[in-house]
């Protein structure tokens, strides 16, 4: 039978069991079905129905059309929330994404230990997020922190990093710059893909390691530049684990790191105003699709796709 | 040859909808199993704020009640102040809360006009006959009870006298210090100490130290209809005192208040004997003698003339306790709060550390049980009547939101990011804004 249905399919035909085959396949997506849409799907288009509401969560919601909506348009706290998501993103990616390939540029030169260096490295990407890590951060970068004694031991007088506004959101930025290894190890997989024979042909052309990397490796690379840029400007925009637990739940000191998200959830969960929560919620989605889309647009003009 | 495929490109428009959809709806969990009960067994469930004293002394109380009831299981769920009220508006949003909450009277209002808590009134079992008079009143409104007074307490300030001791000041008389002695004090504790022991943690650190100077010039910082009271001049003073206090070095560095906000009890810097004064609940002088291992001193709040009758104290319902609307075990809860308010056993465990209990039986019963630190709660509580002012009326709907925005400008005002009158007035508009 088996001989026949490839048969069959080499000829365009239908092969016989392809029902069958269908059937399990749905089978096997049920499990990501089911969870796209119960609880990602359903919980969307409800909270979109909300953000047109005024729901305290105990009570029933109550239509209020776009009041929520014009609402964000004179809330200060809101606009300064968008100030700290802002800095936080365009500050922290780049870096992130600079030492990454630096890094791989490094490690796929061949170092000794190459497998041992990449796991250290990557490690940070898989805690960084944790709250287990962000409690650390408090700690190190408290008063009493590690930081302050390292400092302490070269005779410079350290502060409260984490409890002064003017430095709060700088130790969430290296938090962020610090889990550096998933996009590393996704340009060191890119690196390996460029041919060998591009930079042998070069070498024999007389050019130098700096020209080798900016005329071969990162003209080749810039797809998977494009792919971690995007995937970490969007992962940025969403960061709340790391502010919520560094400033105790409360953005501060003096709203320094307030997320967006942070507030969002502040006005959600501690203010109990979820319709504006979710309006929010949208707000950022609409955000974060406006800055995809323009990377996406931006991208025609510097990404190369070698084919 | 091995070439970066144009599949790439998909897999990273794939990728950015899968992150997108993931986005707008963050947390779908509501996990924690509800209540239930088989065959006459029952399971409730109890949460409080707290610390690890308050936790130990609690459970013993449960163990306790559990053995008279075999029939009844609680489970205490219990956490830090300050993630606290997240969890409880969570799980009372998923439908999921617990049965009976410990309640404070920030939120009351908040959880109660929006039908959340049970009216006790109406609940069957409960017995308030031998509660002090006016007691129940912080828990009442609308004609309703929607929570218990769980102990009394007020406003004052602990005193460290090892750290008094070490730095060669002695202990001001409490009943006719001004603003001005307090500062004085405290200033000279930092000094003589090089600066080892800080004089005093800021007051601004909650709503509390706004409202007695609110009380102390004629104002409050809840009028009774449910209205902001406290004017822009009286805040613009306050912020102004507590830069007074950072001048002169009486407290802590900007940087280490803004720590303490949300530092837990037993690390805080008083507990942590980095402080010789602080700001604290009469109840809390139970957790901080455990925490310090010292024998902690209260005194009354100063005044801004010396006469401490004028010094706007009052007794506040220090926390209350409430049943959840929607428990399917209002009967069991009730009677397990009717135990915690009225049984002399359970008050024999708990004794003051919840504040002295209201009920005047309990009290008369526990007062020669006492430790030396719940006594001295007891004696603080009982010499203050006298010089007590007018009751202090419940923050409403929204009101609960004061002590992050307190918190927040005096961050503002410590770091010198905004001056006293802007952030007053910056202070009032928020609070307002928040009232519903």
């Amino acid at each position: 039978m088996s001989a026949l249905g490839e048969l069959g399919s080499l000829r365009g035909k239908k092969p016989v069991g392809q029902k069958k085959d269908n059937l399990a396949g749905y089978l096997f997506l049920a499990p990501w079905l089911l969870g796209l849409f119960l609880i990602t799907i359903g919980p969307m288009v409800a909270s979109l129905y909300l953000s047109f509401t005024d729901y305290n969560l105990i009570q029933a919601p109550k239509w209020i059309g776009l009041e929520n909506f014009t609402r964000m348009l004179s809330d200060e706290r809101l606009h300064n929330s968008l100030r700290v998501t802002f800095t936080y993103v365009f500050v922290s990616v780049p870096l992130q994404l600079a030492i990454a390939l630096l890094l791989a540029v490094v490690l796929d030169r061949g170092v000794r230990g190459m497998a041992f260096y990449r796991s250290v490295f990557y490690l940070p990407s898989l805690l960084g997020s944790s709250v287990a890590i962000a409690i650390l951060w408090r700690q190190v970068f408290g008063t009493t922190g590690l930081l302050n004694q390292v400092l302490d031991v070269f005779g410079i007088e350290g502060k409260g990093w984490i409890s002064d506004p003017s430095t709060a959101l700088g130790t969430l930025v290296v938090l962020n710059v610090w889990t550096f290894g998933s996009p590393m190890v996704i340009f060191l997989a890119g690196l390996r893909q460029i041919p060998t024979m591009y930079y042998e042909a070069a070498s024999v052309d007389g050019a130098g390691v700096l020209r080798r990397f900016f005329s071969i490796t990162l003209p080749l690379l810039t797809p998977i530049i494009f792919f971690n840029l995007v995937l970490q400007i969007i992962h940025a925009f969403q960061s709340f684990t790391q502010a919520f637990v560094v400033s105790g739940g409360s953005g501060g000191p003096s709203d320094s790191t307030m997320f967006f998200t942070l507030y969002l959830y502040d006005r959600g969960f501690g203010n109990f105003d979820m319709g504006y929560a979710s309006a929010m919620a949208w707000f950022l989605l609409v955000i974060i699709g406006v800055f995809t889309a323009a990377n996406f647009f931006a991208s025609k003009y510097w990404v190369f796709y070698d084919d | 040859m091995r070439h970066i495929p144009r599949g790439l490109r998909a897999l990273t428009a794939a990728a950015v909808t899968v992150t997108l959809l993931a986005a707008s709806a963050c947390g779908g969990d509501s996990g924690g199993a509800s209540s239930s009960s088989d065959g006459g067994k029952v399971t409730l469930r109890f949460t409080w704020w707290g610390s690890d004293t308050r936790t130990k002394l609690t459970q013993q109380v449960i163990d306790a009640y559990q053995k008279d009831h075999p029939n009844v299981t609680i489970k205490g769920e219990f956490g830090e102040w300050s993630g606290y009220w997240d969890k409880l508006a969570t799980t009372v949003a998923a439908n999921d809360a617990p049965d009976i909450i410990q309640m404070d009277e920030k939120y009351l209002r908040e959880y109660a006009d929006r039908g959340a808590l049970l009216d006790l009134k109406k609940a069957d079992g409960l017995d308030t006959g031998k509660f002090e008079p006016d007691t129940l009143g912080a828990g009442e409104f609308d004609g309703g009870l929607y929570g218990l007074n769980a102990g009394i307490n007020s406003f004052a300030v602990v005193v460290n006298p090892a750290a008094f001791k070490t730095a060669g000041v002695p202990i001001p008389d409490d009943k006719t210090w001004t603003w001005d002695d307090f500062a004085k004090t405290a200033a000279e504790i930092t000094t003589k100490t090089g600066g080892k022991v800080t004089g005093t943690g800021a007051l601004g650190t909650n709503e509390a130290g706004l409202n007695l100077w609110a009380r102390q010039n004629g104002e409050s910082l809840w009028t009774k209809d449910g209205k902001v009271g406290v004017s822009p001049e009286k805040t613009t003073d306050f912020f102004k005192y507590i830069l007074k206090l950072r001048d002169a070095k009486a407290i802590p560095s900007a940087e280490a208040i803004s720590q303490d906000m949300n530092a837990s009890l037993d690390q805080s810097a008083f507990a942590t004997g980095k402080l010789a004064m602080s700001f604290i609940w009469s109840n809390q002088l139970v957790a901080f003698s455990k925490a310090t291992g010292q024998q902690l001193k209260l005194l009354r709040i100063p005044s801004p003339d010396g006469q401490a009758a004028k010094n706007g104290s009052y007794y506040k319902g220090s926390m209350f306790w409430s049943i959840s609307a929607r428990s399917k075990h209002q009967k069991e809860a009730t009677e397990f709060v009717n135990y915690l308010a009225n049984n002399p056993a359970a008050g024999g465990v708990l004794l003051a550390e919840r504040g002295v209990p209201p009920n005047t039986e309990v009290r008369a019963e526990v007062t020669p049980k006492l430790k030396p630190e719940d006594a001295a709660t007891a004696k603080f509580i009982q010499d203050i009547k006298q010089d007590l002012g007018d009751p202090s009326p419940a923050p409403p709907v929204g009101g609960g939101q004061v002590e992050k925005i307190i918190q927040r400008y005096t961050t503002e005002v410590l770091f010198g990011r905004q001056a006293p009158e802007a952030a007053a007035k910056a202070f009032l508009d928020e609070v307002n804004g928040e009232l519903k």
